[in-house]
């Protein structure tokens, strides 16, 4: 007997725009070519733009910085000030902000009056005509060490000798995209987040203003008067958010759609190197990548994390999480062919019970999904993706079923 | 008082067990067996239990009282220990019907006297309540005979209301099976003997339930449901119709005498094909016996019915093949299929084939076919196809502007191969090939660590797909379902499916000899006992066919009910 589909709740305020189910363009001009680290047996982006579109464009990854997705920026507040859009911060902040890269910068070996002198360079006011007369900047993407995203804007100014610190977008045609894009931040992550922190600035900038990079923000000075004082200065310790993603998201992005190339130590794996890096890496990694392969070829967005937040493997969002509640809550379990085989989460009663009942209270279904393995496969076939081509999956809906005559009436089993 | 002739007024043991008069018309018991059901005045104690009903338990004591024996008082008081006096009946029948209240929850135990007062009352309370005895009239009280050696109950006296529902016939008597007897007893309807005494409710326990019948998980369930009012029979996989015989519609006959008596507990159902033959088999029997009605209104099925007549035979003839009718010059397959008999070939032009799947109104029976379009002697009845009707018609879709407007804009950006005029220009399938080369030379930015290796990505981004197309593309894993596969497990001791459920509301119009599609199937599991994995829900949704399974998992008698149900998770494409 099969279960019955329940349509996907929408969520209440949703202030996003949807922009493409996968990260694949229909346009074939359009690059999708995208480009990630495979570090410490995590997976990094760390390209802005790649982030906004991988993240965008299916939801992939988390923001290491952030809640889901990528948003952090230095300031909750944004203005426009005279045709810019920038993040607003206050004067001791800015000055926290600078004793905090004189401090990075001495214990790089350089001595007071070095720093003194950067940091003296780095905090001139800028004129906002300069800002927005720069055309294409240079897109140094040589980041420092991946270990901490912090780093003072300067050092990477260092071999570049006094240029724009951080990445630019490219002139104002360019720009207009990303910066309606930017432009949403704090209503996002307000949709997002689902506690009431207030509404940041709207987007009221509209197309015309520009966003000009990380590497600026606006001092507010602390003075009684009425009248605060903006100045857009150099931002002089940026943290430049990652884009994570898990084994399963990245492998498909490579796999799946071909959009992706993972590096290590800056060499490029090939597909099969991949696959057996990260069977290397997660045990069971055939098994939920199977079932992550399933659920995107069915059109869901599949979420990791659900683990620690409702006791499961993955949450299936129709179309992503900022458009609709989750519905599905999903274990994976692994089966051979006699349909048997030793379970990943072996249930008892009483925490099958517990985990219904979590998920009843958070209005999802529970799904559990065998991938079944035909026994003739052998340790060598599942070290190449192809085994994939032979593995099946099977859903069953775990339901609990009131014998009271009130609640069977309503709804059958 | 005489050992040997008529003694049925001595007690034995403490557990007041009294053994019947059988005797017409006796001087000492004032009850006559013909004067029974209208002995106003004759009341026995069925012990004490917990009902349905508002009240929950029944309230009466019963005695026999034997107002033309006062005098024997005496002796009688002694020896009827259950037959309750004038003065006891009434104080019984005046007792208070209220149910204790039950104030607000306490949250945590303080330690306080005023609390610990509460509490023990509120338990003496329901300790006297529970303890309170059940007093039944003796005339309403059905009595059965215990038979262990076919661990039946056989009813002596006629069956009460609960006949529409419960208990079956056989051979000119009535039978209940054990765990309605003793659910029955546990009500104050039926009163069950054995060896000519009375069994107690702790009796019946110990006796009806056991692993040969019902076991306790089981009976708890049991009570469970019948108490909320469904119906609940046994489940019997061999009545149960293999999908081969399903597919064939045949009507369903429910016999359940047959498999309680002649049949001994069977062992648990085997899903072998050779278990499928054997259930084609008796089919086939019960068609050539009972001349049941075929579904005909189907060239495949019509060309199938041959085939089983064919088997039959060909078990009696050995040395002939089943592929026998292929010898007559048709294959099966074809329409024109000649049945055994040799008749001409058919006009099918003017034969009526029903169209089920159109949208138009009809009527949700079909009328039975020609006769002469049947082979043999098949009569076939009206057939009900609103099962069928509902699977197959598919509403119209309606779509919103937007979508409308969407699937106008991918229509006009479907990228339409021919409208290439490079591709125009090539004038066989060798020069296509070519320029598709010559292309994928000419392709730039296509990583080499990924396509030339041995295992390349499943898309190419550079290539325009639709999302719906892009879906497809990448889909190499397969779903699969419930069925698949299950046909070949083997049966297993622990996963069994107990009792078929029918709804409450159809109590009313309920029939034994054809109580329809049950509305779930109850597996009865131990709370402590393992969780089903995949084979076990596999096998019995395999058994169960197209009524849902419901797993009962009893702790202590509480009884939870889950269900795993088979479920696709639809495309979801957004263009």
């Amino acid at each position: 007997m099969q279960a019955e589909f329940r349509a996907p709740r929408r969520r209440t305020r949703v202030q996003e725009e949807y922009e493409a189910p996968l990260p694949v363009s229909l346009r074939p001009e359009e690059r999708s070519l995208f480009r990630a680290e495979l570090i410490n047996q995590h997976v990094l982006v760390r390209d802005l733009e790649q982030i906004q579109k991988i993240h965008n464009q299916g939801f992939f990854g988390k923001g290491v910085l952030s809640r889901a997705r990528p948003d952090h920026s230095i300031s909750d507040q944004w203005e426009e000030h005279e045709g810019l859009f920038l993040p607003l911060v206050s004067q001791a902040r800015y000055e926290e902000l600078l004793r905090w890269a004189g401090a990075t910068l001495s214990a790089q070996g350089l001595d007071e009056e070095a720093v003194n002198q950067t940091l003296l360079q780095l905090s001139q006011p800028i004129g906002t005509e300069d800002l927005r007369g720069e055309g294409q900047m240079m897109n140094g993407q040589e980041g420092p060490g991946p270990e901490d995203g912090a780093s003072p804007c300067t050092e990477r100014a260092w071999p570049e000798g006094g240029a724009s610190p951080c990445t630019e977008r490219a002139g104002p045609e360019g720009g207009a995209s990303p910066c309606t894009e930017r432009a949403n931040p704090n209503p996002d992550s307000d949709s997002f987040s689902d506690s009431d922190s207030e509404p940041g600035p709207g987007p009221g900038s509209g197309s015309g203003s520009l966003v000009p990079g990380p590497g600026f923000v606006l001092v507010v000075s602390d003075s009684e008067a009425a009248v605060q004082i903006r100045e857009v200065r150099r931002t002089p310790l940026s943290l430049s958010e990652y884009l994570q993603l898990s084994l399963e998201e990245a492998f498909f992005l490579v796999y799946g759609l071909g959009c992706l190339s993972v590096h290590m130590h800056q060499e490029p794996l090939s597909i099969v190197q991949l696959w057996r890096k990260f069977r290397s890496l997660h045990p069971d990694f055939v098994s939920s990548y199977a079932a992550y392969h399933h659920f995107r070829s069915r059109g869901w967005v599949p979420k990791e994390g659900g683990g620690a937040k409702y006791g499961v493997n993955l949450m299936l969002y129709r179309k992503g999480p900022p458009f609709y509640h989750a519905s599905y809550s999903v274990v994976i379990e692994r089966a051979d062919d006699a349909f048997e085989g030793s379970a990943l989460h072996p249930f008892s009663w009483r925490s099958l019970a517990a985990l219904s009942r979590i998920t009843a209270n958070v209005s999802k279904e529970l799904m559990l999904c065998y991938v079944v393995y035909p026994t003739d496969q052998s340790e060598a076939e599942l070290d190449s993706p192809e085994c994939l081509s032979r593995l099946k999956v099977q859903e069953v809906i775990v339901g609990r079923w009131v014998s009271s005559r009130e609640r069977a009436e309503q709804d059958d089993i | 008082m005489q050992i040997g002739l008529c003694d049925p007024h001595s007690l034995v043991g403490p557990r007041r067990q009294r053994r019947d008069c059988n005797q017409e018309s006796c001087d000492w018991c004032g009850a006559h067996q013909a004067d029974q059901p209208k002995t106003a005045n004759s009341f026995k104690s069925v012990g004490s239990s917990t009902e349905r009903g508002p009240r929950g338990m029944l309230l009466l004591l019963l005695r026999l009282v034997n107002m033309a024996d006062q005098n024997k008082t005496g002796t009688e008081g002694k020896l009827f220990s259950e037959i309750l006096s004038p003065s006891e009946l009434f104080a019984a029948r005046s007792r208070s019907h209220k149910i204790p209240v039950r104030g607000q929850k306490d949250f945590f135990p303080n330690d306080s006297d005023e609390q610990r007062q509460r509490l023990e009352q509120s338990l003496n309370e329901h300790w006297s309540l529970t303890s309170e005895e059940r007093v039944e009239r003796l005339g309403n009280l059905v009595k059965a005979v215990w038979i262990p050696s076919d661990q039946i109950v056989e009813l002596q006296s006629p069956a009460g209301k609960f006949w529409q529902t419960m208990g079956f016939s056989a051979n000119g008597k009535q039978y209940l099976l054990p765990e309605e007897a003793l659910y029955l007893m546990e009500c104050g309807n039926v009163q069950v003997f054995y060896r000519d005494l009375p069994l107690s409710i702790q009796d019946g326990y110990e006796r009806f339930l056991s692993s040969a019948t019902v076991t306790l998980q089981q009976y708890q369930v049991f009570g469970h449901l019948k108490r909320l009012g469904y119906v609940v029979h046994r489940f019997d996989p061999s009545s149960e119709p293999s999908s081969y015989a399903r597919q064939l519609n045949l009507p369903q006959s429910r016999d359940r005498a047959g498999r309680q008596l002649k049949r001994k507990r069977s062992p648990s159902p085997t899903a072998t094909c050779s278990y499928t033959e054997a259930q084609v088999e008796s089919t086939i029997e019960k068609m050539e016996e009972d001349k049941c009605s075929l579904e005909g209104d189907d060239a495949k099925k019509l060309a199938a019915s041959p085939d089983i007549q064919t088997a039959t035979t060909s078990g009696a003839d050995e040395g002939r093949s089943w592929w026998m009718t292929d010898d007559l010059g048709a294959s099966d397959k074809e329409l024109h299929h000649s049945p055994t008999s040799g008749s001409s070939r058919w006009d099918f032009s003017s034969i009526p084939f029903p169209d089920v799947g159109s949208s138009e109104r009809h009527p949700s029976c079909l009328a039975p076919p020609e006769p002469s379009l049947l082979p043999g002697d098949l009569t076939v009845g009206v057939c009900d196809i609103a099962s069928w009707r509902r699977k197959i018609n598919l509403r119209m879709v309606k779509m919103s502007s937007k979508e409308q407007k969407r699937e106008k804009d991918t229509r006009r950006r479907r990228w339409d191969v021919n409208k290439d005029r490079e591709v125009r220009r090539c004038r066989n399938w060798a020069e296509y090939h070519e320029l598709l080369a010559r292309r994928q030379r000419k392709r730039k930015g296509r990583p080499a660590h990924l396509w030339n290796r041995e295992v390349t990505p499943l898309h190419d981004p550079k290539q325009p797909i639709s999302t719906g197309e892009l879906l497809d593309k990448i889909s190499v894993i397969k779903s699969t379902h419930l069925l698949e596969g299950a046909s070949r497990l083997k049966g297993s001791e622990q996963w069994r499916i107990c009792f078929n459920v029918y709804q409450p509301d159809t109590v009313a119009d309920f029939k034994k000899s054809n109580p329809g599609k049950p509305y779930s199937r109850m597996c009865v599991c131990s709370f402590d006992g393992p969780v089903p994995d995949l084979r076990a829900i596999k096998l019995l949704a395999f058994q169960s066919g197209d009524i849902p399974v419901v797993f009962a998992v009893v702790d202590h008698g509480d009884i939870s009910f889950y269900t795993f149900k088979d479920f696709q998770l639809p495309t979801d494409v957004f263009p």
